[in-house]
């Protein structure tokens, strides 16, 4: 039997009398790259939120990697990181200071060395001294991924991890995080609204609507099953 | 050029108008001010026999001991503050960064932020004015924790609130303390307010901490029942802020504020 690595079970939040996740169950196997997907008001933001505790569910229930995130919180948080561009680090410390703060959060062992390995591998070495909030977008991307690979986690939650990144360095970024995740056999889950990036890097996918899964399930399979050329076209014809 | 000055007034009025914080603090300042200044005159003009330099001494001694207050208040709010303004709440909420951790290392930054900027202003005021808050002896260093601890008090109901309702609030970061300044008797006996107001003010450790200090440069005496008092109110009020923010960030995870939170 496969492991998984997310279980949710009838999970919904309700902000007020809105309801933005809609009794929904699905479960994610562990290693591999994995894609939300959705409109705008989709509910992706608000499910990342609570699978890493940052958003109470109202009803239902979210276990990772076999234990639950309502007891086990800040045991499975050790394995869990994020990234986002809209969410940043303290503008007024250095690169370094950042990295060494979040590496003192997660107690990473040897801290000084893995910050260097990974700040090496991003190509941020000649960020470190500067001022985090002295950063353009694309900077503040990549030493936002270094954060979130100071614990090694074997849970990693990505939010549109190419934002504001030229096209080269969007490559780059992609071919790395492909290379972790075999490297590390962790689990990625990815929210993007880059259909193409969403091709490219994952194998599964779950789409949601209104705080519904309106799919779930193998890239290939939807495209080939529906004759669609690409991940977009299916987006376009289900507008 | 009437239709853009109307315009920006119009902007000015959704500013001041659009949030109930800013609204009160239009208000509360020049009421603050006439009621603090009343009072203080009223203390002087009753007291006309007792010594200038007594007197000033024992001002000053209050304004030291005031910003004790103010900093140490300044010190938690604004250390939650910088993390709220750099957007970097996610970050640190999903860490395995425990609620109390946060509440521990903000009354740390406080302690260490007061007595780092209490420590010149002591010295200056010894040397340039002869003036000495060290001769309040062992109880100096009870009334200035003390009035840490009303800091840290203010300091988590103001955060909290701030976490909860946004930005609107950090005006009270600066004002709320200068609300309680003329009920805290910093610079005039409990006796000059009136008398329904005296019952309110004992509620409030600061005027039990200011009457002590008070009698302390005057009478060179301490009584236990304000020792007491003073313990009690600020482990009731302390303890009921820090319940109070770990509750407004249970209500941020369930509102889904953590994540919205940014300049």
């Amino acid at each position: 039997m496969v492991k998984s690595s997310i279980e949710i079970n009838k999970l919904s939040k309700n902000y007020g009398d809105s309801q933005v996740i809609k009794d929904i169950t699905f479960k994610l196997p562990q290693e591999g790259i994995y894609g939300i997907l959705g409109k705008n008001g989709a509910g992706k933001t608000t499910l990342l939120a609570m699978l890493m505790g940052l958003v109470t569910p109202t009803s239902g229930d979210i276990n990772i990697f076999g234990k639950s995130l309502k007891y086990k919180k800040y045991e499975i948080l050790k394995d869990i990181n994020f990234q986002s561009p809209y969410v940043e680090l303290p503008k007024k410390m250095t690169v370094l200071q950042n990295l060494y703060f979040y590496a003192r959060l997660y107690d990473v062992k040897n801290y000084e060395l893995v910050i260097n390995n990974i700040s090496s591998e991003l190509r941020i070495n000649e960020l470190l001294n500067k001022n985090y909030g002295s950063l353009s977008s694309g900077q503040k991307t990549r030493v936002n991924l270094c954060k979130s690979l100071l614990n090694n986690p074997k849970l990693l939650l990505l939010d549109e991890p190419t934002a504001s990144l030229d096209i080269s360095t969007s490559e780059f970024i992609r071919n790395y995080i492909i290379n972790f995740q075999k490297k590390n056999k962790s689990t990625i889950v990815i929210t993007s609204h880059d259909l193409v990036e969403i091709e490219l890097m994952c194998s599964y996918l779950i789409i949601l609507n209104k705080g519904n899964i309106f799919f779930e399930g193998d890239i290939k399979s939807l495209i080939k099953k529906n004759n669609y050329r690409s991940l977009k076209e299916f987006f376009l014809k289900n507008d | 050029m009437i239709n853009r000055i109307f315009a920006l007034l119009i902007r000015y009025q959704n500013i001041a108008f659009g949030s109930f914080p800013r609204l009160i603090s239009i208000f509360y300042w020049p009421t603050v001010q006439i009621l603090f200044w009343g009072f203080f005159t009223n203390f002087f003009m009753s007291n006309e026999n007792f010594g200038v330099w007594s007197t000033l001494n024992i001002i000053l001694s209050a304004v030291v001991l005031w910003d004790v207050l103010f900093r140490g208040q300044l010190g938690l709010t604004m250390s939650f503050f910088e993390e709220l303004w750099s957007r970097n709440l996610p970050n640190l909420f999903i860490t395995p960064l425990k609620d109390f951790e946060i509440v521990l290392s903000l009354i740390l930054a406080s302690f260490f932020r007061t007595l780092i900027g209490m420590t010149p202003a002591v010295f200056f005021a010894n040397y340039f004015f002869n003036f000495h808050l060290f001769e309040l002896g062992i109880y100096l260093i009870f009334l200035f924790f003390n009035l840490i601890i009303v800091g840290w008090a203010v300091g988590f109901i103001v955060s909290g609130l701030v976490l909860r309702y946004g930005h609107a609030f950090e005006e009270l970061a600066w004002a709320i303390i200068f609300i309680i300044l003329p009920f805290s008797c910093v610079y005039y006996p409990l006796d000059t307010l009136p008398e329904t107001l005296q019952v309110l003010a004992q509620m409030l450790p600061t005027v039990h901490i200011f009457e002590s200090m008070r009698l302390l440069l005057i009478e060179n005496i301490i009584h236990s029942k304000d020792v007491i008092t003073i313990l009690i109110l600020n482990i009731f009020y302390t303890s009921i802020s820090i319940l109070f923010f770990l509750k407004m960030i249970k209500v941020a995870r369930n509102r889904g504020l953590l994540f919205n939170q940014g300049e």
